[in-house]
């Protein structure tokens, strides 16, 4: 290997890992869920590209920073109406059902999607897009970066809320144990609710940065952000949302090593085989939850 | 006429499909590998008629086995897990056989030109059908024997023993175990029996279509196994048919009248089924009926999939 394939092996390694916070982003929404309702959202990446094609509206009178805060906030609005369509009147004890309802929601939402936009791939605003830094030969590209920063700051946030706020003390009491939560008084559906909220706003930044650092919205994003975010989830520990954040950036990397290495095409099957491997090896993922959930 | 013959021919094929699934649901995992066992089967089979010049006779058990061999050599360890951790090991297993197919050039030539899987373009020319002067209703009446006879075996397979046990680990895996019944075992093989017929369904799909390729067996084709018996309700058999012919008859056919409209329908309607029955439309008065007339057992539906 010379030194130009290792400095162009390193520079898709560096882009990958920043482009790997939106896939942290994704598996800390699907972990939050799985955790206070114990059932997997497989509608959640298709809400996170939806909350983004909303955010477009704006996009002509506003300026891109606040497209990035209305994804968000459509996407929280978008979890609450999911929380009360596809959970809410399901019995609890019917994980089956509520997976089916989340299917039939992922494909209703990527048909609107469709239907709304004629399929057409819509543009979305970048920001500092050309300002790089360089370092040595390696380049970091300011796009990417923000989005990286916009993931740090919104994983910092999501810290904060959880360990610091009442909300995030009930998020978590619901997570651990449920029954015992309910008997100290505290309203599970109110919890319920404000979890999917706030899963949706973390989704719906995950879709404004995945459009900002593509530069394109397509309803062909719901799949690949669902498939990885759920193998984020799985790597990084179900649950856990450290192990998100750390399994997020490495699936981003990985993906992007194995591009250089194999080709696109080749890519996702080593990603997949990756997950086969911690699955063999260390199926608990890499961070281990708090154990105490019945 | 032809095309309520080709509806009647998917509709089978889908039946088969999710008849797989209905198999590995039967012992509470969800599997979305079933897509990738039904590609394996379609490949498989199509690869051993034209390339290899094998008898479809030959050609469908050989293709059975291909792929129960490996969900046997899948389903252990991805078996170690369950719930969402077995949903995801499965999509990652469906969308690596979806990837190996979609980077598969293997063509060889024969009299009439050369054949194979190519790549990206996908795998043309499966012309055992035409070739041999099958006919439309021909090949109907061999996929629905196919249905029968799976469907038959699998009743029996309910009320032996073995349904027995695959109903004991579906219901609670701590009860079973504590019984002394071999979780592995129970899980392994109804994912087995599970991989054969979707490998038998992917061939008839493969024999029908003529020509396949690698988005033909997206997670989206997994999805829809596993929800024919879902929707349908795990108490019967007859359940899974009846959503097929709910989502292929008329959710995707009846409704193309609609136009663009139907396919926003489409996740609105399923998602309507499961809100108003969630166990299933089998759990219905006259689902109940049908299936009593089918002569399957309605123990009280009652499933415990941690997922």
């Amino acid at each position: 290997m010379t030194y130009d394939n290792l400095i162009d092996l390193s520079q898709s390694v560096i882009d990958g890992v920043l482009f790997g916070s939106i896939y942290a982003l994704i598996g800390i929404g699907f972990t939050l869920i799985f955790g206070v309702m114990n059932k997997i959202n497989l509608s959640y990446a298709a809400a996170s590209v939806g909350a983004t094609y909303t955010s477009l509206l704006i996009v002509q009178a506003a300026p891109p920073a606040l497209v990035y805060v209305a994804a968000a906030l459509a996407g929280g609005g978008l979890g609450a109406l999911i929380y009360l369509v596809c959970f809410h009147f399901l019995p609890p004890n019917k994980p089956l059902a509520t997976l089916m309802s989340t299917v039939g929601m992922l494909l209703l939402i990527d048909e609107a999607i469709v239907h709304i936009t004629a399929g057409m791939p819509q543009n979305y605003p970048a920001m500092f897009v050309g300002a790089n830094i360089d370092i040595g030969p390696l380049s970091l590209r300011s796009d990417l970066l923000f989005v990286f920063a916009l993931g740090c700051a919104v994983m910092v946030g999501l810290t904060l809320l959880l360990k610091r706020t009442r909300l995030g003390l009930a998020t978590r009491a619901v997570a651990q144990q449920s029954v015992a939560a309910r008997l100290c008084g505290m309203s599970i559906t109110g919890t319920n609710m404000n979890t999917f909220v706030i899963a949706g706003f973390l989704g719906g930044t995950a879709g404004a940065m995945a459009g900002a650092a593509i530069g394109v919205l397509s309803p062909l994003l719901t799949l690949p952000l669902t498939i990885k975010g759920l193998v984020v989830t799985v790597i990084g520990g179900l649950g856990s949302i450290p192990g998100a954040i750390v399994a997020g950036l490495l699936v981003g990397g990985a993906e992007n090593l194995f591009q250089y290495i194999r080709g696109v095409s080749e890519r996702d099957i080593y990603v997949m085989l990756m997950l086969f491997a911690f699955l063999v090896f260390r199926p608990g993922g890499m961070f281990t939850p708090p154990a105490g959930r019945d | 006429m032809d095309f309520y013959l080709g509806l009647a021919q998917v509709i089978g094929v889908h039946t088969l499909l999710g008849l797989s699934a209905w198999c590995v649901l039967h012992t509470g995992q969800v599997s979305l590998a079933q897509g990738g066992f039904f590609a394996i089967g379609a490949y498989a089979s199509g690869m051993l008629t034209t390339m290899a010049g094998w008898p479809l006779g030959l050609a469908l058990p050989a293709a059975a086995l291909i792929s129960a061999a490996v969900a046997l050599a899948v389903g252990f360890p991805a078996l170690r897990v369950k719930g969402l951790m077995l949903v995801v090991a499965t999509v990652a297993f469906a969308e690596i056989v979806r990837l190996v197919f979609f980077n598969l050039s293997w063509r060889v030539n024969t009299p009439t030109g050369p054949v194979g899987p190519d790549g990206s373009l996908g795998f043309g020319g499966i012309r055992y059908f035409p070739s041999h002067g099958w006919s439309p209703a021909e090949i109907l009446v061999l996929i629905w024997g196919l249905v029968a006879l799976v469907m038959l075996v699998l009743a029996w397979l309910d009320r032996s023993r073995i349904g027995t046990l695959w109903r004991a680990v579906g219901e609670d895996e701590v009860a079973a175990q504590s019984v002394g019944i071999n979780l592995t075992a129970a899980k392994v093989s109804a994912f087995g029996i599970g991989g054969a017929i979707a490998g038998l369904s992917g061939s008839m799909f493969s024999h029908y279509a003529t020509h396949i390729e690698h988005s033909n067996f997206t997670i989206l084709l997994a999805t829809f196994a596993i929800a024919y018996p879902i929707l349908g309700g795990l108490s019967s058999l007859w359940g899974t048919v009846l959503a097929v012919i709910f989502i292929q008859g008329f959710l995707i056919e009846g409704l193309r009248f609609l136009g663009d409209w139907r396919s926003l329908l489409f996740g609105a309607l399923i998602l309507l089924v499961m809100l108003l029955r969630p166990n299933g439309i089998i759990s219905s008065p006259i689902g109940r009926w049908f299936s009593r007339a089918g002569g399957a057992p309605v123990p009280t539906p009652k499933e415990k999939v941690h997922a």
